[in-house]
């Protein structure tokens, strides 16, 4: 067993599977999952990234659920007479060129964001963390089609591929209104988002499927299904997690650049992606710059509280790290 | 060795293949008629449209179309744009500045990510590591259009160090910002990659036998820690390829350079499918090429690694 | 040139609500050559197709043919008509017109122009299987059908006919008084023998009669242009050549015009609306401008019909936006607020048209009218406003009429993006759209008439919304067998006092011609299409 292990039998995907700093993600395989898992929250506990995006996240949370404690102004109410008003009392972020006051749309924009990178990080994981570690246990002939279909979606362009599924999803789901606007983007982000948990599962479980407490728990006459959901799947999972949470806010960035492109999210939603591509006049002129740097100070805040939960969670379920 | 590339090779036509049809399918179900804005509000005669539908296939069922269209682009030829040029000739002219801004941008992640990561790595827990930690998640966590222009404002707008946009001069100096923009976030991957790649190798059983043995620290560190950290770092460069491409799409449209992102994007707008297509299958191309090598490259790099 | 429709879609573009647009900002190529000839270097966009005439609809290769070639008639800066090739436009009965032209115009290749010379390329571009994107304009010819191409059976228009060398005839299918007005368009100039020969290749190195010639076009970089010895029109060139450097983001074009590396651009970008008016490194100009912006409400909308409450809901819609607000702050005030159809630039313009005030923004009566409509029947659901997204600006401005219909009437209203121009219009040409959308004309020629003919006459072209009024009609036929001026101005006043009544348009503004010089340049004038007068300009 060397230090790469995750890409063992790896060869059978078409491109590599080292898209992120995962391979460098030791899993400690030595011991069954209950045990690694008490480790990990042992180490998270006393990592202070973990507390301090953990709160920033509650904070984020809360800023989503409730955005009505925090302001009573109407994010879509607009009064041109106030357009590009510079921050003043009662009105703390100023006002964009629309004149929607710009704390409120902050606070509000919070919802589609956080929502897509949620769902889409969901729905991903689930998918590819069954695809891939049925592949990688059952290997064969369902190995070979699993593979070479995460290949196709991986090989498209995420970006391209977005824009032209969403476009496509326009024809086909026409009047979506504000929550059809919002799985839309989570549709087009998920169905190419895919792939890349699907090897990571993949190759986490071809890792462990021949390890002593595996074959341990088959001798013991676990049936196959039976020994995939309680010790295949449970073992694959830090890996999934890790990249996981690292792509919830690459996700939220994804959003924000199709809204910029001007296909993403409908204008009757308020969110921090359409209220950057807003402000790009200004982020030309150099003006009024209050427009840009709230939404996008969100988003950035937002991601990287996602990055550095990400980051404390690796570390602990990284015992080569912890030394 | 050799059984094991031609099997790569033979694994990479399904993903063709599966890849152009379903980019094929994504752009049949675009909505729009693609002839009616070609002649914007001006009403199109049946002849005329059947003449253009048959002239671009438009007239044949789904599946009948893509194969035509692979017919064509297995010789280089991706047929002709709606608006009468020959796409292979737009992919030419935009595809060698692309790739001159991506390999730009590959240098740039590469070299100050591994310098960075390395030094980072060496001194874990130090201030030059926290910083570059929290520089490298700033990075990725802003989207990349904002950094865009905010540099494109700083330096090429206030400072006026470099022309704010490109154009059609795209020399070294002039293509320096973009690429820059364009190997951020990848080199804040890069950096991450390489400092947890020598935290591991530091510790690794090789390493701290070599030490052991004496070697000098230096030493050490060049040859076994450094070399080991770059394995992971050489393949995920590889692979960054692709992606490279794809961030052209923002990237080349901030700073107006005309690539093949920026075609690729101005082509889905106008709604010209030929040219989205051909497009989409020539960054599938580079992309399974680019991991080919790569694996191949790692074969090299790692003489654990066997391949039957 | 005249509607460039697409044109309008793809400059919209570049302009860019994103600003995601590529191209060639050149950075070099100056003005001056070293023999001190003084060549313009101005602002372009690559064209989009090969510079055949017939084939040309949009900007980028709209200034190109424009400049290199010379039609039957040309248009002067004000939009009156001159006679260029022709000799003569004659008509009894405004359907068979002889026209006569001018001895001894050549082409580039010395062949001369001959009544051929019209006559052929006027069949290849209505002919269907050259799918030609300007057939549209020959659909007034007999022997064309709607479309404007050769109707089945027949290789050519039957309404033309070579009469010899210099003469020709064309037979109309119904009276049109303005038709010589229409022929400066670029669709309708000559073509040498030689085009047809290999139209492809001439597409890329035309060869023709105009102000200039086309010396080199360098594919995403430039087209040069040299003056034409051998001209003898109307636009005599002021300067010795032109450059068009092919942007498409126009802030690299602003940047450039600072500089002084551009002489002269025929746009303004966003980032730069604010304050170039005040920018002291160059010389602004702006001035009414022709294209205006329109919301359509289609008849078919539920509680929007050609009936007393869709009048008031129409009435009231308009009367709650408030123009001048948005004009000065969406548009930095590069927007006049509209005052009818049409523009103040139309030789026939009206500037009392009775009614125009439903254009007038007034909150309370526009509750009045709304609540009047209410009583009728009440209006459930939401009003939708559809628009295309890749278009410079719209997303901007859609937003904020909504937000003040929503204010203002206290209904529910949307805006309703589609990604790309091309989506959009599908569905407002198959009348599958359920929502208002945006809409908007630039002229063909300079005359009121046709803002309103095309796009609000019984079954027209351009009848987005199907709007049928007889009344309206028959004050259209008025106007277009008018003899004298005074006659067709009040008749197409007329025309628009009914307009306004009906609202199956609501007029927004008028974009201001903007233009945008390097210090030192002159002779800049905008003509009636807001374009800069290429061939005046000097240095």
């Amino acid at each position: 067993m060397h230090n790469h292990t995750p890409r063992q039998g790896q060869e059978r995907f078409v491109a590599p599977t080292v898209s992120s700093e995962l391979p460098a993600l030791h899993v400690d395989t030595s011991h069954p999952p209950e045990n690694q898992w008490k480790q990990a929250w042992k180490a998270l506990r006393q990592n202070w990234i973990f507390w301090f995006s953990a709160s920033l996240l509650v904070i984020i949370l809360f800023v989503v659920l409730f955005p009505n404690l925090l302001t009573s102004v109407d994010p879509r109410t607009a009064d041109l007479s106030n357009s590009l008003g510079k921050p003043q009392a009662g009105h703390i972020f100023g006002f964009d060129r629309q004149g929607y006051d710009v704390f409120s749309r902050t606070i509000h924009g919070a919802r589609a964001s956080v929502i897509i990178g949620f769902l889409t990080t969901i729905i991903v994981t689930i998918i590819g963390l069954f695809t891939g570690a049925m592949a990688g246990f059952f290997g064969g002939w369902l190995d070979t089609i699993v593979s070479r279909g995460a290949d196709i979606f991986f090989a498209i362009p995420l970006l391209l591929a977005a824009i032209v599924g969403l476009s496509a999803l326009n024809n086909v789901w026409p009047d979506r209104g504000y929550w059809g606007g919002v799985f839309a983007v989570i549709i087009a982000l998920a169905v190419f988002g895919w792939p890349q948990i699907t090897r990571i599962a993949r190759g986490a479980v071809l890792e462990i499927k021949h390890l002593e407490f595996v074959d341990a728990a088959r001798s013991l006459g676990a049936s196959k299904w039976r020994n995939l959901f309680t010790h295949i799947i449970p073992n694959a999972l830090p890996p999934v997690i890790v990249t996981a949470t690292v792509s919830l806010g690459v996700y939220i960035v994804a959003e924000a650049t199709l809204s910029f492109l001007g296909i993403g999210l409908p204008p009757s939603v308020v969110s921090w992606g359409n209220d950057i591509a807003a402000a790009q006049p200004q982020v030309r002129s150099g003006d009024n710059l209050h427009v840009l740097f709230f939404p996008a100070g969100a988003l950035a805040i937002t991601v990287l509280s996602f990055m550095l939960l990400g980051d404390a969670v690796r570390d602990a379920l990284d015992p080569k790290a912890r030394k | 060795m050799w059984r094991y590339i031609v099997r790569r090779l033979l694994q990479t036509i399904p993903v063709i293949l599966g890849a152009t049809l379903l980019i094929y399918a994504l752009v049949f179900l675009q909505p729009g008629d693609p002839i009616v804005a070609l002649f914007g509000e001006k009403p199109v005669s049946d002849a005329v449209r059947a003449e253009l539908e048959a002239q671009y296939n438009l007239d044949q069922p789904f599946l009948i179309q893509w194969l035509l269209f692979l017919k064509g682009a297995l010789v280089g030829d991706f047929g002709v744009s709606y608006s009468g040029q020959p796409v292979s000739e737009l992919i030419g002219r935009t595809l060698p500045v692309t790739f001159q801004l991506a390999f730009m941008a590959m240098i740039i992640e590469a070299i100050l990510g591994v310098i960075a990561g390395f030094y980072a790595g060496m001194r874990r827990g130090k201030i030059f590591d926290s910083t570059m930690l929290v520089v490298s998640l700033i990075v990725i966590a802003i989207p990349i259009f904002v950094l865009g222009f905010g540099l494109q404002l700083i330096f090429g707008v206030q400072l006026q160090w470099v022309p704010p946009t490109v154009g059609s001069n795209t020399s070294f100096t002039n293509l320096i910002l973009p690429a820059v923009v364009l190997g951020l976030v990848s080199f804040a991957y890069v950096l991450r990659l390489t400092r947890t790649s020598v935290i591991e190798n530091l510790t690794a059983d090789h390493v701290r036998t070599a030490r052991a043995h004496g070697v000098s620290d230096g030493l050490v560190n060049r040859r076994h820690v450094l070399r080991n950290s770059l394995i992971p770092v050489v393949t995920f460069l590889g692979a960054d390829l692709g992606t490279l491409m794809a961030g052209a799409v923002v990237t080349e449209g901030i700073f107006n350079i005309n690539g093949i992102g920026n075609l690729a994007y101005q082509a889905i707008l106008r709604g010209e499918n030929p040219t989205v297509v051909s497009v989409v299958t020539v960054m599938v191309l580079i992309y399974v090429v680019a991991s080919l090598l790569v694996d191949l490259l790692y074969a090299a790099l790692d003489p654990r690694i066997r391949y039957a | 040139m005249q509607t460039k429709r697409t044109f309008k879609y793809v400059a919209a573009l570049s302009v860019g609500a994103l600003a995601l647009t590529a191209c060639g900002g050149g950075d070099d190529n100056g003005g001056d050559t070293a023999d001190g000839e003084m060549v313009i270097n101005a602002h372009g966009i690559e064209p989009q197709n090969p510079l055949v005439p017939t084939n040309t609809n949009e900007v980028g290769g709209g200034h190109i043919v424009d400049a290199i070639f010379a039609g039957l008639v040309s248009y002067n800066t004000d939009g009156s008509t001159e006679m260029e090739v022709a000799e003569s436009i004659e008509s009894e009965d405004n359907v068979t017109w002889t026209v006569t032209l001018n001895d001894g115009w050549t082409f580039s290749d010395d062949s001369p122009v001959t009544a051929n010379s019209f006559v052929d390329a006027w069949n290849y571009g209505a002919d269907p299987d050259n799918a030609q994107l300007s057939a549209y304009f020959f659909n007034a010819i007999e022997g064309a059908n709607e479309e404007g191409n050769i109707e089945d059976g027949s290789d050519t228009l039957s309404g033309l006919e070579v009469i010899d060398d210099l003469t020709f005839e064309v037979t109309l299918k119904e009276p049109a008084a303005d038709f010589p007005d229409r022929l400066g368009y670029s669709a309708y100039f000559p073509l040498p023998e030689v085009a047809f020969e290999d139209m492809e290749a001439f597409g890329e190195q035309p060869i023709s009669n105009g102000p200039y010639v086309l010396d080199e076009w360098n594919h995403d970089v430039d087209a040069k242009l040299s003056t034409n010895p051998d001209y003898e029109g109307n636009r005599t060139p002021e300067n010795d050549g032109l450059t068009f450097t092919f942007y498409t983001d126009p802030d690299a074009g602003y940047t450039d015009v600072q500089s002084g590396v551009l002489d002269i651009m025929d746009q303004v970008p966003p980032s730069a609306i604010e304050t170039f008016q005040d920018d002291e490194n160059i010389e602004a100009h702006t001035e009414d401008g022709s294209v205006n912006a329109t919301v359509t409400i289609p008849s078919s909308l539920d509680h929007f019909g050609e009936d007393e409450e869709g009048q008031l809901r129409r009435a009231a819609v308009s009367k709650a936006i408030d123009r001048e607000s948005i004009t000065s702050t969406i548009f930095d005030g590069t927007r006049t607020p509209s005052t009818d159809f049409s523009s103040p630039l139309m030789p026939d313009y009206s500037e009392d048209i009775p009614g125009a005030d439903v254009l007038e923004f007034d909150a309370e009566e526009a509750q009045d009218l709304w609540a009047q409509a209410e009583e009728i029947a009440p209006f459930e659901g939401t009003l939708e406003l559809s628009y295309n997204s890749d278009g410079a600006g719209n997303k901007e401005w859609v937003e904020a009429v909504t937000n003040q219909i929503r204010e203002n009437l206290e209904i529910e209203v949307e805006p309703n993006p589609f990604a790309t121009f091309a989506e959009f219009r599908e569905l407002i040409t198959n009348r599958e759209i359920d929502t208002a959308f945006r809409t908007g004309w630039q002229p063909d020629y300079p005359s009121v008439y046709n803002y309103i003919a095309p796009v609000f006459g019984s079954g027209a072209g351009a009848n987005d919304g199907d709007y049928s009024n007889e009344d309206f009609d028959a004050a259209l036929v008025s106007a277009a067998s008018a003899d004298d001026e005074e006659t067709r101005t009040e008749a197409l006043t007329e025309a628009q006092a009914i307009l306004m009544e009906d609202l199956p348009a609501i007029p927004l503004w008028n974009q201001d011609a903007l233009a945008i010089a390097a210090q030192g340049v002159e002779g800049v004038q905008l003509n009636w299409q807001n374009q800069p007068e290429y061939h005046l300009v000097t240095k």
